[in-house]
């Protein structure tokens, strides 16, 4: 949290709503704000503290300043009900309040900052083989919701999808948006879509309502010098994959300790039972769509009206597990299945 | 019971060397009074009358006897060799010297005990049925989800600072034994469909200037959406309480100006957009919760001793205690035992540091090594062995600790009044004592049968006696203590405010009335009738006659 200066003395209004202005005129003043200050009457006066907190719950992503009469011992209260900025009052000692923020509190109770509650910490401390496994075990029977939703318990703020947009892609997005719109969305962007991908895409997000989608692209350097003219798909395929995802997702991912995929057990190449949480280098794959059939997938696009993909109405193109990427030669995929990272990465996308 | 883990070690480790700096610099100048007040009061520590005063939480009243020891070793050591029990399971010193607070919470800390929220407009201890976890009649240990509640609202960002304290109580069977309707909020475990833990959710009781018996707001809250509903509360409440009067600052206000049904409107509307999945508490967590309240390993026993058999017949002192102490339990062969506070005379809820100790050895010995602070202001050995309960007696007995008048006439629940509060009108402990003095008698109490009074020392109502059978509260007349009477209160299942009957008493007139009270009870009551049912079924009116009677 950031610690700003005293305003100047002036008797112009600064534009800070009060700490008792009724929640339904703060929310209207948060639409399309980008910098709102909430201001306290009085540091007793906790009514602030609730308001930024369900600003921030409700999707508020713009900075939050708290002003008024506060204690430097409130910083802790501030910080965690989302507030990004204190203005301090004339006289206030910014040491103090740095002294204040320097803590790093314990917490047993979610809010709406980044510190993780004991709640959690106390399961962290099994590895993370052993929670999946155990996680594993109890929903591997579990309906998509009810393991996405263990997912989302078990790694608050630390999961993302894994998506390319693909032919069953809806299925899994809309699940996701049930659960947690704001949840990352990991798309990887090779530069070789076809553009009713993209379009699908950006249909798909709105539709859903999905918040968070993140482009993740090749690192241009690294192409550039790797593969200048644009045509190493074509003489070595597993080069230009690792470059152009891989490394891309590995990268993007790396802030995440599980991603959900949309993988399903039918799918899979191995007659091995497909797990709805396991470890694959280093960190937690969610499968919550494991144990649907084809027929079940297929009810879902149509019990919750889903758009199709503008390619998939081939049949083929659904039951493939990779994306579509213009030039990749998606017949090769399936066949890759058993090489070591590629599969990783293209088994995980639907 | 609970264990601190790392986590929960670390937490008040925190908050202990936080405090310490801030005596610190209180002791050496740098803070005023006046910014050293919410810092102290975040921390249970309050300026009185004569003193600093340091409240502990004893969460949920269970203690075991590591941590009732320590409390007797601080009272010996940092206060005048004594605590007191409060209404809210809490313990106080009335004595401490400001500069060994840290000394005394670093010792609490070393058997996980604190005054973290004992203080402020915060969510205070949260109490519960003293039987808990030794009943027959509950659905389950209430005590996991005190737990839970406990770490949800500690240091919670959003709700430490409310238009006003917060308090809540948890049971988890029909028989109220917790007073839940009298909170501002009370949690009744029920059964949800499917079998699941269930809430029945009451909300906006509350005593104090404008008492307030809580209403129903929801039937059946699902165990997993307890958290979640409950920051709904809180959350309506934060934003809609008021905050410009401190007598109509508590929940209990505001729910009565929206009415229950709009209250209840305020409070889905926050609970829709709440983020659920995060304040689900994980199945992990609660099934390592509830593993440290899982019973105690119980001897398969008959149902009768023969040793407990013979030494009532032997001794009617023993006798009696086991009839009007001794409550019953869940497994065959076993027994808790109500240790009264309340001796003739004494003052309601001290105990001497001694006693502390001599209760803490009887807990390991006797009770698998757990005693119960009831809200009622006395101990609780909750699994005692019936071929054990003469010991038990014997040695209560010698410390003074066997006074027979478990939930009896004189069992009289008092606040600290006007000898050490400072917000008291009159004094409530001398007129307590005057009462058991003039009511000594045990037969004439045991004819009585039970009896709730319960005594104020002003309108605050820290004793509870709206909800007295017979309350007594003191009032300021002129510079003058007097003490207005009600009837017909009760804190129970059925919960009701007394009425008061008249112009209110000087104090040595209290306990002539309230004794001619009783008698006229004893004349006008059915057979098998008890002072509150036959209340119920008169009204006021005969004892109004008789405690306004030319005395
Ligand atoms: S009821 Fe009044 S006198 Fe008694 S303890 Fe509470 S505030 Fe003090």
């Amino acid at each position: 949290m950031r610690l700003l200066d005293p305003l100047p003395e002036t008797d112009e209004p600064d534009g800070a709503i009060p700490g008792d202005t009724p929640l339904a005129e703060v929310e209207a003043a948060a639409v399309g704000a980008n910098r709102l200050t909430i201001r306290f009457g009085a540091f007793r006066d906790g009514r602030g503290f609730s308001l930024a907190s369900i600003l921030r719950e409700r999707g508020y992503g713009g900075e939050l300043i708290a002003a008024g009469d506060l204690l430097p011992d409130q910083a802790r209260h501030l910080k965690r009900s989302g507030f990004d900025a204190v203005r301090l009052n004339a006289g206030a000692d910014p040491a103090e309040w740095r002294a204040m923020l320097a803590v790093i509190d314990t917490v047993y109770q979610p809010a709406s900052d980044v510190a993780v509650p004991v709640w959690h910490r106390r399961a962290a401390v099994e590895t993370l083989e052993q929670k999946a496994a155990r996680l594993d075990a109890r929903y591997r029977d579990a309906d998509p919701e009810t393991v996405l939703a263990a997912a989302h318990r078990e790694f608050p703020g630390r999961i993302a999808q894994l998506s390319s947009f693909g032919a069953e892609a809806a299925v899994s997005l809309h699940l996701l948006a049930q659960v947690d719109p704001a949840t990352p969305v990991l798309f990887l962007d090779t530069g070789q879509h076809f553009l009713q991908t993209l379009s699908y895409r950006d249909k798909l997000t709105a539709r859903l309502g999905l918040t968070n989608v993140k482009i993740v692209l090749p690192d241009a350097a690294e192409r550039a010098g790797e593969d200048p003219k644009n045509d190493m798909w074509r003489s070595d395929p597993d080069a230009c994959c690792d470059l152009r995802k891989v490394r891309p997702l590995g990268r993007a991912a790396a802030a995440y300790d599980a991603l959900i995929t949309g993988r399903k057990r039918y799918q899979a190449t191995t007659r091995e039972r497909l797990a709805v949480f396991e470890v694959l280098d280093g960190q937690v794959r969610v499968n919550p769509l494991a144990n649907l059939d084809a027929d079940e997938v297929e009810a879902r696009f149509d019990d919750h009206d889903l758009p199709a993909h503008p390619l998939a109405d081939q049949a083929t193109l659904r039951s493939v597990a990779g994306p579509a990427p213009a030039r990749c030669g998606r017949a090769r995929m399936p066949a890759r299945a058993a090489g070591p990272a590629p599969t990783r990465w293209s088994a995980a996308f639907t | 019971m609970y264990r601190y883990d790392e986590f929960d070690h670390a937490l008040v480790s925190e908050r202990i060397a936080e405090f310490t700096d801030q005596v610190r610099r209180r002791v050496d100048g740098r803070l005023t009074e006046d910014q050293f007040k919410p810092l102290r009061l975040m921390n249970g520590v309050y300026l009185q009358l004569h003193a600093y005063m340091l409240r502990v939480a004893v969460p949920y009243g269970t203690m075991n006897s590591a941590q009732l020891k320590k409390l007797g070793h601080i009272a010996r050591v940092y206060d005048k060799g004594y605590g007191h029990f409060t209404t809210r399971t809490n313990i106080q010193y009335n004595w401490p010297a400001l500069s060994d607070l840290p000394a005394i919470l670093t010792e609490l800390a070393e058997v996980e005990m604190h005054a973290i929220q004992t203080s402020g407009n915060c969510i205070r201890n949260v109490t519960t049925d003293v039987f808990a976890g030794a009943t027959d009649e509950e659905i389950e240990d209430p005590r996991p989800w005190c737990e839970i509640i406990r770490q949800w609202s500690t240091i919670h960002p959003e709700f430490s600072f409310l238009p006003r304290k917060f308090k809540i109580a948890v049971i988890a069977s029909e028989t109220d034994r917790a007073a839940i309707r009298t909170h501002d909020v009370g949690l009744q475990i029920v059964r949800g469909e499917n079998g699941e833990t269930a809430f029945r959710v009451f909300v906006g009781g509350g005593q104090g200037r404008l008492p307030h018996i809580a209403q129903e707001i929801a039937p059946a809250v699902p165990g997993r959406e307890l958290l979640a509903y409950l920051t709904a509360i809180l959350r309506a409440y934060n934003l809609l309480g008021r905050r410009d009067n401190i007598h109509k600052a508590r929940i209990k206000i505001l729910v009565a100006a929206l009415g229950i049904d709009a209250f209840r409107e305020e409070v889905e509307r926050q609970f829709e957009t709440l983020r659920h999945e995060d304040l689900r508490i994980p199945d992990d967590e609660l099934a390592r919760i509830q593993a440290y309240f899982a019973p105690p390993p119980f001897e398969t026993l008959p149902k009768h001793s023969g040793p407990f058999d013979r030494a009532l017949l032997a001794d009617p002192d023993f006798a009696r205690w086991s009839r009007n102490n001794v409550r019953r339990h869940r497994a065959p062969g076993y027994a808790s035992a109500i240790i009264s506070l309340k001796p003739v005379g004494g003052v309601p809820g001290d105990m001497t540091a001694d006693q502390m100790d001599v209760v803490a050895k009887l807990a390991r010995r006797f009770s698998f090594d757990e005693v119960r602070a009831a809200y009622e202001q006395n101990l609780v050995l909750p699994h005692v062995k019936l071929d054990d309960l003469p010991e038990v007696w014997r040695t209560l007995h010698a410390h003074g600790l066997a006074t027979a008048n478990a939930d009896l006439v004189t069992d009289v629940i008092a606040c600290p009044g006007l000898d050490y509060c400072s917000l008291a009108n009159a004094r409530s402990i001398p007129v307590a004592q005057a009462l058991s003095k003039r009511l000594a008698d045990l037969d004439f109490q045991e004819k009585l049968g039970p009896i709730r009074v319960n005594m104020s020392g002003c309108i605050n109502a820290c004793g509870h006696h709206h909800v007295g059978h017979i309350g007594v509260l003191g009032v300021d007349r002129k510079g003058e203590e007097f003490y207005q009477i009600t009837v017909g209160g009760s804190p129970d299942e059925q919960a009701a405010l007394g009425e008061i009957v008249g112009k209110s008493l000087p104090a040595e007139d209290v306990a002539p009335a309230i004794e001619r009270a009783l008698n006229r009870y004893l004349a006008i009551r059915h057979e098998g009738e008890r002072f509150i049912d036959t209340v119920r079924r008169t009204g006021a009116e005969p004892f109004r006659e008789a405690i306004y009677e030319a005395a």
